[in-house]
């Protein structure tokens, strides 16, 4: 190990170093609102940049020992991956219908199993995917990056699928904790190798008692979102205890409840504009029916007025987006604020002097992601 | 030491920065001397020349400017936490916000955008219209005919359905059909079948299947009544109306899908979207496959008043129910309407007699339903 035998016994660890999330909540704010108005004007296209946008947000606040990391994506190589994808897609969903049309002739939806043929594609599409959100991610002038085969990791993803159907999701933390062994194994930070030490039997211990107790959330329904925050730490929390890259080990102090303030604000607010898009349908609907003639303006009339329905229309636009700009604010934002704001790291020394290595990916995995409609981790 | 340090000296104060060269992961503390070019110097690191018109600013944390530059590996970062150093830097280096999205970079996005969908929609108008039209002619009728042998084996299993085979109502039904593809000079052969459901509808799978569901045939009055709705689906194979149809929503649905990708909702932007513009390519298929079927029943010698009778018994009127504009078949009333207006008291002979007429109502055997 060392070379330096004549000191006579090895330096104290250093004490672990935080890592420190430093974005502002408005600035994020105006980011997304900007952001949803923008992909309202484009119809959906400005989406590779908001995600971009997005990205570069919570990256470079995000700092590690002091050093802010860096995202260096950019919203055409999305639109480009997520076109090239589309090509590649289109004939394998002409393909699709062609197979599906012959099985279905053989029994009724037997074309079915076909789907699972998309499933695995779709573990394809998150693997590659996180490959491009990896090589982007750059940490004092070194990037990371991946090797590893996608269709590798789809394989494994289908086992442990099977397995955990046949076990009813009894064997999910053990599919976690493999499929993580799997991506961190063929992750790099420069020449630092990735590693997943996290046990499927961990994960299990942490939450077990959820997954008995979940059918008392479909009857007791206000439990669930108890339940879903609560199983969401716990996850982050084990995942993040199990990284490893070289000598650098981290560790992760979020609280079970930490989440469970989020999840219950964005009902709050998902039933607040629900109720303010419901009193804007009925204000619409009134003023309609006053401006025609009023014997003759049956709710049945009322309803198939052009107008009327241009402003639901409008409305429900409306509700979408600010129903997408809240989601983003609570789940990726908030969420990801308390999740950096837990982690300790140990060991960081071993990284002080890493060389660089690592090729960029293409945006291939994330157009196919966004075209499957998949996304992960 | 060197002249970066004197120069910063006889400034009054150090110009020190943090660097990392993109090869390793070491952090530098530098100091910077702002002559010819950028000089960024340490002690145990040759010294490193950047030319301002190459360094551009990149995302850093806030309270810091973090620059890199074109002809340095590219990872390469200088990061400056002075502010007054910062503006110092900033000031020299005229191209350092290039790589910003800027406003006119956000107005191309919106353009192109906009181009795009303007000719998605040219597409979905003109463009799937077409080449549905064209191109169901083209299909090999044995193709045809899987399409519908799969749609069968799925239809039957949703309405959960048997066809109906009482032997004199076969005969009447195989009768009525003669008679009607006779008149349509159909170009190919038809499998006509009834189904046992209480559902009142008819309607055409590609292949030449014809399906009558029962619940029809229970509120008919008579056998023109039935033929004439025989006759309009016989109309839908003719103009091979299921096979444009099925072209035609693949390609809308798929392009419209496209378009709003991942936007939350998008299912529902996309169902809407796509009634609406299908309602009114299906509505010109209707209204032709009704056009067909009064042309047969006139051949035939009978009046296409019955068939509009029997849709308004089944339907009602529509007028107040839905928005035209929605609908995928023309309202009934101006289906009547359009039938009644041709009436002509019957010139041929009945297309059943009463006994094949009542054999017929009871081809799934004794009525218990509806």
């Amino acid at each position: 190990m060392s070379q330096m035998s004549f000191v006579p016994q090895h330096p104290p660890p250093l004490p672990p170093v935080a890592a420190t999330f430093s974005g502002d909540r408005g600035e994020f704010f105006r980011l997304t609102a900007r952001g949803a108005a923008l992909e309202l004007v484009t119809f959906g296209f400005y989406r590779f940049w908001l995600v971009t946008d997005i990205r570069r947000h919570l990256w470079s606040h995000t700092a590690i020992d002091g050093d802010a990391a860096e995202y260096t994506g950019r919203g055409k190589e999305l639109l480009i991956g997520f076109l090239f994808a589309m090509a590649i897609l289109v004939p394998i969903y002409l393909v699709y219908a062609l197979i599906s049309i012959e099985a279905e002739r053989f029994k009724a939806f037997g074309s079915f199993p076909l789907l699972i043929g998309f499933y695995a594609f779709g573990q394809f599409a998150i693997y590659r995917a996180r490959r491009y959100r990896l090589t982007r991610t750059v940490w004092r002038g070194v990037r990371f990056w991946m090797d590893g085969s996608g269709w590798a990791y789809a394989w494994r993803a289908m086992l442990w699928g099977c397995l955990v159907l046949l076990t009813l999701g009894f064997a999910l933390p053990w599919r976690a904790a493999a499929l993580e062994r799997y991506k961190m194994r063929h992750s790099h930070y420069g020449e630092l190798q990735g590693r997943f030490e996290g046990r499927g039997w961990e994960f299990f211990k942490q939450f077990w008692w959820l997954w008995l107790l979940s059918p008392i959330a479909i009857v007791l329904f206000p439990l669930a979102p108890f339940f879903y925050a609560e199983f969401k730490a716990r996850e982050w929390r084990w995942w993040l205890g199990g990284l490893r890259f070289g000598a650098v080990r981290l560790e992760s102090k979020l609280l079970p409840t930490a989440f469970y303030g989020l999840y219950w604000k964005v009902i709050g607010w998902f039933m607040l504009l629900v109720t303010v898009t419901g009193a804007y349908f009925g204000l619409c609907g009134a003023v309609v029916a006053m401006l025609s003639d009023a014997p003759s303006a049956t709710p049945a009339a009322i309803s198939r007025s052009i107008p009327l329905l241009v402003m639901f229309g409008l409305g429900y636009l409306v509700l979408i987006l600010s129903l997408n700009v809240v989601m983003r604010l609570y789940l990726q934002r908030d969420v990801w604020a308390r999740v950096v704001a837990s982690i300790h790291l140990h060991g960081i020394e071993a990284a002080a002097n890493v060389g660089a290595k690592g090729d960029l990916a293409s945006a291939l995995g994330e157009g196919f992601a966004d075209g499957l409609d998949v996304a992960g981790f | 030491m060197d002249n970066a340090t004197e120069d910063a000296a006889a400034a009054g104060r150090v110009r020190s920065a943090i660097y990392f060269d993109g090869k390793s992961s070491r952090r530098w503390a530098v100091v910077l001397a702002f002559g010819e070019q950028l000089e960024i110097s340490a002690e145990d690191l040759s010294p490193v020349l950047w030319s301002y018109s190459d360094i551009r600013r990149v995302d850093g944390a806030p309270g810091m400017l973090r620059v890199s530059c074109l002809s340095a590996p590219p990872l390469a970062r200088l990061e400056i936490r002075d502010a007054s150093l910062a503006a110092e830097l900033a000031s020299g280096c005229l191209r350092l916000g290039e790589n910003r999205l800027d406003g006119r970079s956000v107005a191309k996005i919106v353009g192109w955008s906009l181009a795009a969908v303007v000719s998605i929609i040219v597409v979905v108008l003109f463009a799937i219209p077409f080449a549905a039209d064209r191109l169901a002619p083209l299909v090999p009728e044995p193709f045809e005919r899987r399409l519908g042998d799969a749609a069968d084996v799925q239809l039957k299993t949703v309405f959960a359905a048997r066809a109906c085979n009482d032997p004199a109502g076969q005969a009447a039904f195989g009768k009525l059909m003669s008679a009607l593809g006779k008149s349509a000079d159909l170009d190919m052969p038809v499998q006509p079948s009834v189904l046992a459901t209480p559902i009142p509808n008819a309607f055409a799978l590609p292949g030449g299947r014809v399906y009558l569901l029962n619940g029809l045939l229970a509120k008919a009055n008579s056998p023109d009544e039935i033929a004439g709705v025989l006759a309009h689906e016989l109309g839908h194979l003719k103009h091979r109306d299921s096979l444009r149809e099925l072209i035609y929503n693949g390609g809308t649905s798929f392009l419209i899908g496209l378009l709003f990708g991942d936007v939350m909702g998008s299912s529902a932007v996309i169902f809407a979207s796509r009634t609406l513009v299908t309602a009114s390519y299906s509505r010109e298929a209707e209204q032709n496959a009704d056009t067909f079927a009064i042309d047969v029943m006139q051949k035939l010698g009978r009046s296409p008043k019955a068939m509009g009778e029997l849709l308004f018994r089944v339907t009602g009127k529509e007028g107040n129910k839905s928005l035209s504009i929605l609908a995928g078949h023309p309202l009934t009333e101006d289906r009547l309407k359009r039938m009644s207006d041709l009436d002509r008291p019957a010139s041929g002979p009945p297309l059943l007699t009463a006994g094949e007429w009542s054999a017929l109502k009871s081809i799934c055997g004794p009525r218990d339903k509806i």
